[in-house]
């Protein structure tokens, strides 16, 4: 074997060789094997990890802590003028009536005492009596109990996230508050339950009062918009680029470039909206149409790739047949081409607008982020979306918005999965027609 | 369209009798480039009422190209372009004022591979007649599929499942849907490229059946690769080579006494 001539193997020989080397061979699969399940089992980890932090903080912050109290719903201070408009009941004094029935239960002696239980029942009490009263004026001059939310700083102790071993100059919240908290326990009126706010509540600088009512409408527009432009633009696009344009210089270029574009940052597409439809148009800042359309600038690349490789994944026999039969080509498109392209272009669609419904960098250029407590009414109205509501509570500093981030992250990620999960359905149900 | 009195007076290489005395198709001196590549060389050729005329020769002769000429089938390929003349009854059909829509309606075609649309089958057969605008109400176009169906033999087997999808029947079942397609909406003539290449031996049994009895009421050009089904079901056959048709006439005298030397080296089994 050392000389160095090649010569003829034997059967023997080459079967010895073949035989040694599959050894080789195997041990190599298996090790390339064995780093893929590692691989998998890294990022599985790293899911769940998310999750169980997501949620462990976030089903939290779907609850609360409330303080249920009798209250006599006295017919003159709360309805001065008589008339039950919703201004006589704003200028009524819901705030002291409520202060007095929580006095009655905890007793405070004292100015001091009494700023302090002040602390105690959210600021948004007052607001809570007038609806009641505007939804039926029959309670007006009962006595009834109504459970108020209790304070952020309340919350986060009776959370145990204020620690009653701290000393006191360093706890937000005093030791005559404790006290009192303390007393409202012992009587049985504090309560943790579901919380009113988190769901249908609009932005607030109180946390306890918080909600993602406003950012979820203002999202479901956005989207809505986004949707109404990009989807009849991109299918349009794709239909002309796959079976109209020539194939020429100019159509290449503008296929590269629909395809740069979908790998453009997104923020790139909020700077344009700016410069454009602000700077240029003069559209005011922060309403989801203006979001929606800036969405639907980003969206548009994906829907129209993916719309494109949709049609051209329809058999050119049944075109053949459609034009064989003497079918114009817009009714070959119409009748053939697009119901069987359609559920490709669907998924496309809603995985962008999936993508759209997370993005907040473009949404930030145009004023999105702006604190808005009204729910939008339309898409002309100022308002946000959830990934930022989420970008802004992350950034608050009271302790409360910590689980209120991660509720809001819950309600995100539920939509996405629910756009996804219609992905798959509709897709499943268009198939299944032929 | 003028007919200049010569169009019986070309200077061909062709062999054998290209004229027929009642001609429904004309072709004369046509071309055919895809880009700079000729695939179609001078290709003239009569095509009669109520003939079938069966087209053979190698595989790339250009017999598929030439047969998707008569309907224009070619527009939909981008660097194709056709030159010469086609005339149906003596209209060009690639004048600029002809529409391909009217044309491929009076021209049917039936494709290699069955091709039904994903439809059921009743509206696999439906569809022509309603883009045409063939039937004014639903018993027009139910009588239309009936009859249909029961020209192209399938009526029998599928009555009661017309709404089932198309695409569920047997291979050849699939094609004869799709010629009940194509005779749907009244043709002159019927295109067949390569009708039973993809079926099996009692399908096609079936088909050539079927093509036998439609030629009463039909023009048929059919492409196919088996000489035994030409010499079966054709009146006439023409034999393309390398794009030039070589020669043509009556089946049997094609077969039996072949003139040229390369028709009788293909049909022999010696090129191809």
């Amino acid at each position: 074997m050392n000389n160095n001539k090649p010569k003829k193997l034997t059967a023997n020989e080459a079967s010895m060789i073949v035989e040694s080397s599959v050894i080789k061979r195997r041990k190599k699969d298996a090790r390339l094997k064995t780093y893929g399940r590692i691989a998998i089992g890294l990022a599985v980890s790293f899911l769940i990890f998310l999750f169980v932090s997501i949620f462990s903080k976030g089903i939290p912050g779907f609850f609360q802590y409330y303080v249920t109290l009798d209250v006599y719903l006295d017919r003159d201070r709360l309805d001065p003028k008589g008339d039950l408009s919703p201004e006589s009941l704003y200028n009524g004094d819901a705030r002291s009536i409520v202060l007095e029935s929580l006095y009655k239960v905890i007793n405070p002696k004292g100015r001091k005492e009494k700023k302090a239980a002040k602390k105690i029942i959210s600021t948004n009490a007052d607001v809570r009596i007038s609806k009641m009263v505007l939804d039926d004026p029959n309670i007006l001059g009962k006595t009834i109990p109504i459970t108020f939310a209790v304070d952020d700083d309340i919350d986060s102790f009776l959370r145990g996230y204020i620690k009653r071993e701290t000393p006191s100059s360093e706890r937000r919240i005093n030791d005559t508050v404790i006290k009192f908290v303390d007393k409202l326990s012992a009587e049985n009126k504090i309560s943790y339950k579901f919380s009113d706010y988190i769901l249908t509540g609009s932005a607030s600088r109180s946390p306890e009062i918080a909600g993602i009512k406003g950012a979820f409408i203002g999202s479901m527009l956005t989207l809505a918009v986004c949707f109404i432009i990009a989807f009849p633009l991109g299918v349009a696009t794709a239909v002309y680029l796959e079976e109209f344009a020539p194939k020429n210089r100019i159509t290449e270029i503008i296929e590269v470039n629909i395809n740069n574009l979908a790998a453009v940052p997104s923020v790139v597409f909020g700077i344009l909206g700016l410069a454009i439809f602000i700077g240029v148009f003069g559209m005011p800042r922060s309403i989801p149409l203006l979001g929606g359309m800036v969405l639907a600038l980003m969206t548009l690349p994906t829907i129209i790739i993916s719309s494109r490789a949709a049609i051209r994944a329809v058999p050119p026999s049944i075109k053949d047949a459609a034009y064989g039969i003497g079918a114009s080509k817009l009714q070959t498109i119409f009748h053939h081409v697009l119901p069987l392209a359609m559920p490709g272009m669907l998924t496309g669609t809603i995985i962008g607008m999936a993508q759209a419904l997370g993005e907040t960098a473009p949404l930030l250029m145009i004023g999105m982020v702006a604190f808005i407590v009204d729910i939008p009414g339309g898409v002309t109205d100022p308002g946000t979306v959830l990934p930022v509501q989420i970008f802004m509570w992350a950034d608050f500093a009271e302790r409360m918005f910590i689980q209120k981030t991660s509720s809001a992250i819950i309600v995100l990620l539920v939509f996405l999965i629910f756009m996804n999960a219609a992905a798959v359905i509709l897709r499943k149900k268009l198939e299944r027609r032929w | 369209m003028v007919i200049n009195s010569n169009i019986n007076n070309v200077k061909t290489k062709t062999i054998g009798e290209i004229f027929s005395k009642d001609p429904k198709i004309i072709c004369r001196h046509v071309d055919v480039f895809y880009g700079d590549k000729q695939a179609i060389k001078d290709v003239s050729i009569d095509i009669s009422s109520r003939e079938i005329i069966s087209f053979i020769g190698p595989s790339g002769c250009g017999k598929s190209t030439f047969l998707r000429c008569l309907n224009r089938m070619n527009d939909t390929i981008d660097t194709c372009k056709v030159k010469g003349t086609i005339l149906l009854d003596k209209d060009d059909i690639y004048d600029e004022k002809i529409d391909v829509v009217p044309l491929r309606a009076k021209i049917g075609m039936v494709f290699q591979k069955p091709n039904p649309f994903p439809k059921s089958i009743y509206e696999n057969v439906a569809y022509g007649p309603r883009i045409h605008g063939l039937s004014s109400s639903k018993e027009e176009l139910d009588f239309i599929v009936e009859n249909s169906l029961k020209d192209s033999g399938l009526w029998q087997e599928v009555k009661d499942r017309l709404n089932s999808p198309g695409t569920g029947l047997s291979g050849g079942q699939q094609q004869r849907l799709c010629i009940a397609r194509a005779i749907a909406v009244s043709p002159e003539i019927i295109l067949m490229d390569e009708p039973c290449s993809a079926l099996d031996p009692i399908a096609t049994a079936k088909i050539e059946e079927l093509i036998n009895q439609l030629s009463k009421n039909y023009s048929i050009v059919i492409v196919t690769h088996s000489m035994q089904q030409a010499a079966r079901i054709s009146q006439r056959t023409a034999y393309f080579h390398l794009g030039e048709l070589i020669e043509v006439g009556e089946t049997k005298k094609i077969f039996t006494r072949p003139k040229d030397k390369q028709t009788e080296a293909y049909i022999s089994g010696r090129i191809g």
